[in-house]
C-alpha cells in the first residue's frame, strides 16, 4: 500500500475526518426533521457529533452528585489501560519464550503446536464465562492475556523460523555455540516480528478488555462505562466512550510503530 | 600453519551426487582458487571444509587434524555478505571474539585493528544497510579475520559487486592477505578472477563434482591482468573449463 506522505497526506487525513463528522451530523439532523431516513435504522436516536463532544467534555472527570458520584472517562481509560498493560506484560513474558522454543526446536514445535492451534482459535470473549468463576479477581486481565499472547507467540515463531540460515552458518563458523546462536542471532533477527506480534496483540487485547469489562462487572473500565451509559439511556456519553476507545487504540498502535522504528533501525 | 588436505571426499544429497572423489590440497599460506561451472559443488566443498556439513566419504584435515563438526579454525566469507544487520560494523567484527569470551577491551583492540586493515575507519558505528556492497564485504573479510583463522574460505565473495568494485576488492583482498598471511580457498566462477588471485587454480567438473585440472599460476604479484603470461594461463584454464560447461549444459538440453 502506498500512502500520501508529508503535508498533503496530513491535509487529506484531516479533511476525511471533517467530512465524516459532517456527514454524521447532517444525517442525524435530516432524520430528526423527518426529511430523510435510512430504512430500519433509528438515525434520529443517534447523538450528533456536537452532542457527543459535549458529553465527552462533561463526563471527562469524576462528578459528585450529593452522596453518589460517577467516575470520569479519564478514570475509566486509566483502569482499562492498566488492565491491558498488565495482561500484555504477562503475555509478553510467557509468549516470547514459548514462541522462541516452538519456533526453534522441532521437538517443542511438535509438542506444543496442536495445543496452540486449538486454543488460539478460541476468541478471548469465549473465555469470559470461564474466567468469571475461576478467577477471584483479575478475570479481565486474563481475557487481555488470551488476546495478546497468541499474536505474540505466532509472530515470534514466524520470526524465529525466518532467521536467515546464512547468518546461523556465519555464527557457527565464528565459533558460536547453540545457545549463543539463539541469543545472538535468532532472537535479534526475530525482534521485528516479536514487536509486530506485540502491536497486533495489544490491539486485540484492547478490544478484548472492552468486551470483558461489559460482562465482568467492575465499577471502572471503558467497557463498563459504555454498557452502563447505554443502560441509563445516556447515548451521547456511550458514543463518546466508543470514540475514546478507537482513538486510544489508534494511539497505542502508532506509539509501538514509532518505538519499533526508533529502536529497530537496522531493518532494510 | 594452515595446510588443508581433501582426500577422496564424496558427498551425496539425497540421490544427487554433489562431489565424487575430490582430492586437492591447500598448502600453508597458499591462495587457491576453486573454479567450475555452476552446480559443480564448489560451495559444497567450502561447507565441508568449514564443517557445516559432513562428507559421506573421505577425509578433510587441517594441519593434520581431521575436521569433525564445525571447524572453528576457518574464517568464512559469504557471497551475500551474511552480516548481522542489527550489529554495527564494529559489532559484526567483534562477534567472533565475543563468543570466544574475550573481554571488551580485547574485542575493541581486535576490531580496531581489522577496521583499519580493511579500510573502514570512520564507519565503525554504521549498520550494514548503510554500506555499499564493497564495504559490506570488507566487513565480511574483517569479521572472518578477527577470529584469527588458519584458513580463509571465500564463497564467491565479490560475485554480487559491479565489475569495477570487483577489481578494486580483488586488489584489496591481496593487500590484506599479504599483510596477514593465511591460507585462502577462494571459490569463483570467473576465470579472470581465479588467474588474477590464485597461486593455483583448481578446475572442477560438474555432475558429479570432481577435480578436473589443477593449474599453477607462477606469476609475481602485483599481476598484470592482461599480461601475456596471464593470458596463456587464462587460455588453458578456459579450455579446461569450456569442455566442462558444454558437458554440464548438455545435460539440461
Amino acid at each position: 500500500m502506498k500512502f500520501e506522505t508529508g503535508k498533503r497526506g496530513l491535509l487529506i487525513n484531516i479533511l476525511s475526518l471533517i467530512v465524516f463528522t459532517l456527514v454524521w451530523q447532517i444525517l442525524v439532523i435530516l432524520a430528526r426533521n423527518d426529511i430523510f431516513n435510512i430504512p430500519f435504522i433509528r438515525l434520529r436516536d443517534i447523538p450528533t457529533p456536537v452532542e457527543t463532544w459535549y458529553a465527552l467534555v462533561g463526563s471527562m472527570f469524576t462528578r459528585i452528585y450529593g452522596p453518589s458520584f460517577t467516575y470520569g472517562i479519564i478514570n475509566h481509560v486509566y483502569a482499562s489501560l492498566v488492565r491491558v498493560i498488565e495482561g500484555g506484560i504477562i503475555a509478553f513474558i510467557i509468549g516470547v519464550p514459548v514462541g522462541i522454543g516452538v519456533g526453534y526446536s522441532k521437538f517443542l514445535g511438535n509438542l506444543f503446536n496442536p495445543i496452540i492451534e486449538i486454543i488460539r482459535n478460541m476468541p478471548p470473549m469465549a473465555w469470559i464465562p470461564l474466567s468469571i468463576f475461576i478467577f477471584v479477581s483479575g478475570g479481565s486481565i486474563f481475557i487481555v492475556f488470551i488476546g495478546v499472547v497468541f499474536p505474540i507467540i505466532l509472530n515470534t515463531i514466524q520470526g524465529v523460523r525466518s532467521t536467515d540460515t546464512r547468518l546461523i552458518d556465519a555464527a557457527k563458523t565464528l565459533g558460536a555455540s547453540e545457545s549463543m546462536i539463539v541469543k545472538k542471532v535468532v532472537i535479534p533477527s526475530a525482534l521485528p516480528s516479536i514487536m509486530t506480534g506485540l502491536r497486533i496483540g495489544l490491539g486485540v487485547g484492547w478490544m478484548a478488555i472492552v468486551a470483558a469489562e461489559m460482562v465482568i462487572k467492575s465499577p471502572v473500565g471503558l467497557g463498563y462505562f459504555i454498557w452502563n451509559m447505554g443502560d441509563l439511556g445516556r447515548y451521547s456519553e456511550m458514543v463518546a466512550g466508543m470514540i475514546v476507545i478507537g482513538v486510544i487504540g489508534y494511539i497505542m498502535n502508532i506509539s509501538i510503530l514509532l518505538l519499533q522504528r526508533r529502536f529497530i533501525n537496522w531493518v532494510d | 600453519m594452515g595446510r588443508l588436505v581433501l582426500s577422496s571426499v564424496s558427498k551425496k544429497f539425497n540421490n544427487f551426487q554433489a562431489l565424487l572423489d575430490v582430492n586437492f590440497e591447500v598448502e600453508d599460506g597458499e591462495f587457491v582458487c576453486l573454479l567450475g561451472p555452476s552446480g559443480c559443488g564448489k560451495t559444497t566443498v567450502l561447507r565441508l571444509v568449514a564443517g557445516l556439513v559432513a562428507p559421506d566419504d573421505g577425509i578433510i584435515s587441517l594441519d593434520g587434524k581431521k575436521i569433525n563438526g564445525v571447524n572453528k579454525e576457518c574464517g568464512f566469507v559469504f557471497q551475500e555478505y551474511a552480516l548481522f544487520p542489527w550489529r554495527t560494523v564494529k559489532e559484526n567484527i567483534e562477534f567472533g571474539p565475543q563468543v570466544k569470551g574475550m573481554t571488551k577491551t580485547e574485542c575493541e583492540s581486535i576490531s580496531k585493528h581489522y577496521i583499519d586493515l580493511v579500510g573502514l575507519s570512520g564507519f565503525e558505528n554504521h549498520y550494514p544497510n548503510e554500506l555499499s556492497g564493497g564495504m559490506k564485504q570488507r566487513v565480511g573479510i574483517a569479521r572472518a579475520y578477527a577470529n584469527n583463522p588458519k584458513l580463509l574460505l571465500m564463497d564467491e565473495p565479490f560475485g554480487a559487486l559491479d565489475a569495477q568494485t570487483r577489481n578494486l576488492m580483488q586488489g584489496e583482498l591481496l593487500r590484506i592477505w599479504e599483510t596477514e598471511h593465511i591460507s585462502v580457498l577462494f571459490v569463483t566462477h570467473s576465470v579472470d578472477e581465479a588467474v588474477y588471485l590464485g597461486d593455483r587454480v583448481v578446475v572442477m567438473s560438474a555432475r558429479p563434482g570432481k577435480v578436473k585440472d589443477i593449474f599453477d599460476v607462477k606469476l609475481t604479484r602485483p599481476r598484470i591482468r592482461t599480461g601475456p603470461e596471464a593470458n596463456i594461463i587464462r587460455d588453458s584454464v578456459l579450455k579446461s573449463l569450456s569442455t566442462q560447461i558444454k558437458l554440464a549444459s548438455h545435460e539440461y538440453i
